[in-house]
């Protein structure tokens, strides 16, 4: 006797609570207002890519300021250095060059200066051209 | 659980597809065509509260947007959706006072207001306000249930669990409500019928 009185009160407990949980209808603005944060959203997004990409080039420049003057400082070292460095061995090697050749000294070390410099610019190119060459092959 | 994904994975290939093409704004305007409704029902179904539940929808929409380059077909595109959608519910109900939203429903309840907010008859108040009586678990199955048009799979989808669970917590939650009606001398089926007096 209670079986389908309990099946009874079941399917009408589903048509009646059918009828009462009436399904939520999207708000009329719903998409409007959806399409005003998403332009908003679409609009700080550019802003803080801009925002991002303006930092990004301000550390490079930062970066590579810093090391042109390091170079520059490295150079005038280098330079300072070099030139110090062949007085010493001029000084240095003077008797001995004087002894073998004479009168032609001040040449020589002229044009050993000239070669040594020449040396030095054209190194880097000279190693370049190798690695390409033993790359190649 | 699987039938149900992937019914809705064969759904949503299209929308997949203008993914994949990288037509991204056709994607979304699809998507919103499709579950804007759904997840604003989803919301509600949560949060028992139709402003929260239309702010949480915009804001998971707008999350699903953001972040729809990402979507890396791993889950359903629904499933993948409606997780969004549960976490930002999630995060509404933990910033919410919970004494405050305790005594709000309980007075709701007491009071057989329906937690919808729609118009409707004494009986139909008298239901609602003792589904709202009912352990959140179940509730919330149930009003979704109806909500999505007696579909456990949809449901299944929405709450990211298994077919069963949402078929077993829909025979708890109307053995609870009988049990309730019982109670209360209320359960004579005719009583609950549309032409009843």
């Amino acid at each position: 006797m209670t079986e389908p009185r309990t099946s009874g009160l079941d399917r009408a407990l589903d048509e009646a609570l059918g009828r009462a949980v009436s399904t939520p209808e999207l708000p009329h603005a719903f998409r409007t207002r959806l399409n005003a944060a998403l332009a908003r959203t679409s609009d700080s997004d550019l802003l803080s890519l801009r925002e991002k990409m303006e930092t990004e080039r301000r550390q490079q420049l930062e970066e590579l300021q810093a090391a042109y003057v390091r170079v520059r400082r490295g150079t005038l070292g280098t330079v300072i250095g070099v030139a110090f460095a062949a007085g010493a061995a001029a000084t240095i090697a003077m008797p001995w060059l004087r002894a073998h050749l004479g009168a032609y000294t001040p040449l020589a070390i002229t044009w050993g200066a000239v070669a040594l410099g020449l040396g030095m610019v054209f190194l880097d190119p000279l190693r370049s051209l190798l690695r390409r060459w033993s790359d190649a092959g | 659980m699987h039938a149900a994904v992937s019914d809705a994975t064969e759904r949503d290939r299209d929308i997949v597809e203008l993914l994949r093409k990288g037509n991204r704004d056709r994607a979304f305007e699809e998507l919103l065509r499709r579950y804007e409704g759904k997840v604003y029902r989803l919301c509600c179904a949560l949060l028992r509260d139709r402003t929260q539940a239309e702010d949480a929808a915009q804001e998971s929409l707008l999350r699903v947007w953001k972040a729809l380059d990402r979507y890396d077909e791993r889950a359903s595109l629904s499933s993948w959706i409606y997780a969004i959608t549960r976490n930002r519910c999630l995060t509404a109900l933990e910033k919410r006072r919970p004494m405050d939203s305790l005594d709000d429903l309980a007075e709701e309840a007491e009071l057989g207001l329906p937690a919808t907010g729609e118009p409707c008859d004494g009986r139909a108040k008298q239901l609602l306000s003792l589904v709202e009586l009912l352990p959140e678990r179940l509730r919330r199955v149930l009003v979704l249930y109806y909500y999505e048009e007696r579909s456990v799979s949809e449901v299944a989808l929405m709450l990211g669990c298994p077919e069963g669970t949402v078929k077993t917590a829909l025979f708890r939650a109307r053995a609870a409500l009988a049990e309730m009606l019982k109670r209360r001398g209320l359960d004579d089926p005719t009583y609950w019928q549309e032409d009843a007096p």
